[in-house]
């Protein structure tokens, strides 16, 4: 027996919008990742080999899966489009699939199961076919049954739809409930209905009421009230005389002194009210915030390098600068046009003084073959704002377009990768995003500023044989 | 770069082995039934072991290209270095990527029989 799991992205969109620091296949469900409690429930069933596939990014659940030894399976990822059916699905995975049974898993759904059960003589008899549906997804098998008793009602296999916060919310709660009896969940407990991680600091005052789970480097401070029915991430921080009851505290959260909280999701500095979905964004950090390593200090030595370069190319362009920009003004041929863009971090913009210059007469092509179009943004990459090369900047009109807002590595620069490419020349934004993705993840700061001098001579020989 | 062309059920399979980059993208672009916009493709890049944005974009223009004429290319038994430039960059989106030449190339005919 095989399986292939099947995870659209338009299934799992509200949890991106929703929780955007987590992939939402690791979102936690009771501290375990959901995408876990699939491959638990692909090896209850007989499954040595178990594929996932995606139409979205999935890098992140690789770093953390790797390839399934963990769990003794052998675990691969591929890719879908979003309306493959399962004969294609089964098509495209030919090799992986060969001559055994497979079971197919689709949708972002919580499969409700029993680890007691004998899932693999049941799964094994069960006719060819779809044996569980729920909404969109289900779970379908294909190819002959084998010498299994089929008995699908003693089962007891059912599927919540994770279709938005208060069904993610509740199907944590009923995980909770259900507790390590059912299914297979992480932390230590001396008695039913108490699972604690490593390396959590409880003090002395701490009051904890069953259920409760409680994740890996945890600190309860005094007083503080934890459960009913709390679920309390990794590396997170309950400051004093707080509670939190029939709520879920994901990971990298600080909360603070004297807060209540009781039927929510804390993610960071948000507070989710499940059924509704609405979110509050906490201002005050002594209240509630995120627990993360600053991405600044992370991006410094690049942020550094390109200042310096951008510091050199403000000194080569700006004789020509204060010689061309009153001329063309005079003539009409400067036009100034600001623009709003989304900024590196997605949520907020960034207010650009860009300049429309048509390249013909002498000045023009001049000035256009030497960017100076692009001058004033030079100073962006000064503040940090912009990258000198980097994702082209998308305005804030397209703040709403999937192509522009899902991306998951966008960084504004003055010129863009794909301008240092001669790629693929379709003048498709979505394919000059590839490019920009690839060097995103691929390039270091030296390579950044060999891509600049490219690009910008590039744009010199576009402009000079336009 | 090596690159080997064949025919089955009247799809062009070309199986490259070696580097997909800027050194080879002209080699590439250059193969008869990857330059024909006319011509339904399958890409086996089971011995690619190296694919840079180049390799990457003389991939996705080639498609563009067919499918402006009702054509397509399809991928073939990625390996995993290949594949994680394919997801890195989003493009996987673009393609129907199978792991078996035989497979996709049924699914080529089908398409091209529905495009008739």
């Amino acid at each position: 027996m095989k399986t292939l799991l099947c995870i659209r992205e338009r299934e799992y969109g509200w949890a991106q919008e929703a929780f955007p620091a987590i992939h939402p296949l690791l979102l936690p469900l009771c501290n375990k990742p959901f995408v876990e409690f699939l491959i638990d429930f692909a090896i209850l069933t007989g499954s040595t080999a178990i594929r996932l596939l995606c139409d979205g990014p999935l890098a992140e659940v690789e770093r953390y899966c790797e390839d399934g030894r963990r769990w003794g399976i052998d675990l691969s990822f591929g890719s879908l489009q979003p309306d493959d059916s399962v004969p294609v699905l089964l098509g495209k995975n030919r090799r992986f699939c060969g001559d055994e049974r497979i079971m197919v898993v689709s949708g972002f759904n919580f499969i409700r199961y029993d680890k007691r059960q004998e899932y693999a003589r049941l799964i094994d008899g069960a006719p060819d076919g779809p044996f569980a549906s729920c909404g969109d997804g289900g779970i379908i098998l294909a190819g002959a049954p084998g010498t299994g008793t089929a008995a699908p009602d003693e089962a007891g296999i059912s599927l919540i739809p994770l279709d938005s916060t208060a069904s993610y919310y509740e199907a944590s709660m009923e995980t909770l409930e259900s507790g390590a009896e059912r299914y297979v969940l992480p932390g230590y407990g001396g008695e039913p209905g108490c699972a604690i991680g490593r390396n959590v600091v409880i003090s002395k005052s701490v009051e904890i009421r069953k259920p409760v789970s409680i994740g890996d480097n945890v600190q309860l401070l005094g007083g503080t009230i934890i459960g009913p029915s709390a679920i309390i991430g990794s590396d997170v921080i309950i400051d004093k005389e707080s509670s939190v009851s029939s709520s879920i505290v994901l990971d990298h959260t600080y909360l603070g002194e004297n807060l209540e909280v009781s039927g929510r999701i804390a993610s960071g500095n948000l507070l989710i009210e499940p059924q509704s979905g609405a979110s509050i964004a906490m201002e005050d950090p002594h209240l509630l915030s995120g627990i993360r390593q600053d991405p600044v200090l992370a991006a410094f030595p690049r942020l550094l390098i390109h200042a310096l370069v951008a510091l050199l190319m403000i000194g080569l362009l700006l004789p020509p600068f204060l010689l061309l920009w009153p001329l063309l003004s005079l003539s009409g041929k400067w036009k100034p046009c600001p623009a709003e863009i989304i900024d590196g971090k997605g949520n907020g913009t960034i207010r650009l003084k860009t300049v429309s210059l048509p390249h013909h007469g002498a000045l023009g092509t001049l000035a256009a073959a030497l960017s100076l179009d692009r001058f004033l943004m030079l100073f962006r990459v000064l503040g940090g704002q912009l990258a000198l090369i980097g994702s082209t900047p998308v305005s804030a009109e397209e703040r709403g377009d999937s192509n522009a807002t899902a991306m998951t590595a966008y960084r504004p620069g003055v010129f863009s990768y794909a301008e240092a490419e001669e790629w693929p020349g379709c003048g498709k934004s979505e394919d000059a995003s590839i490019v920009e993705r690839f060097h995103l993840a691929h390039s270091n700061p030296v390579t950044d500023i060999a891509l600049f001098f490219k690009a910008y001579i590039n744009r010199i020989q576009e402009k000079i044989t336009a | 770069m090596i690159i080997t062309e064949t025919t089955q059920n009247g799809i062009s399979v070309v199986t490259l082995n070696g580097t997909l980059d800027a050194l080879s993208c002209p080699e590439f672009r250059a193969n008869p039934a990857v330059g024909d916009p006319g011509q339904t493709v399958v890409l086996d890049l089971e011995k690619v072991d190296f694919i840079d944005s180049s390799g990457l974009g003389s991939i996705v223009g080639a498609a563009r290209k067919k499918r402006q004429q009702e054509c397509d290319l399809f991928l073939a038994c990625m390996n995993d270095k290949v594949r994680k430039v394919f997801e890195i960059t989003n493009a996987q989106k673009l393609f129907h990527i199978f792991d078996d030449t035989g497979a996709a190339v049924e699914f080529a005919a089908m398409q091209q029989e529905a495009c008739k």
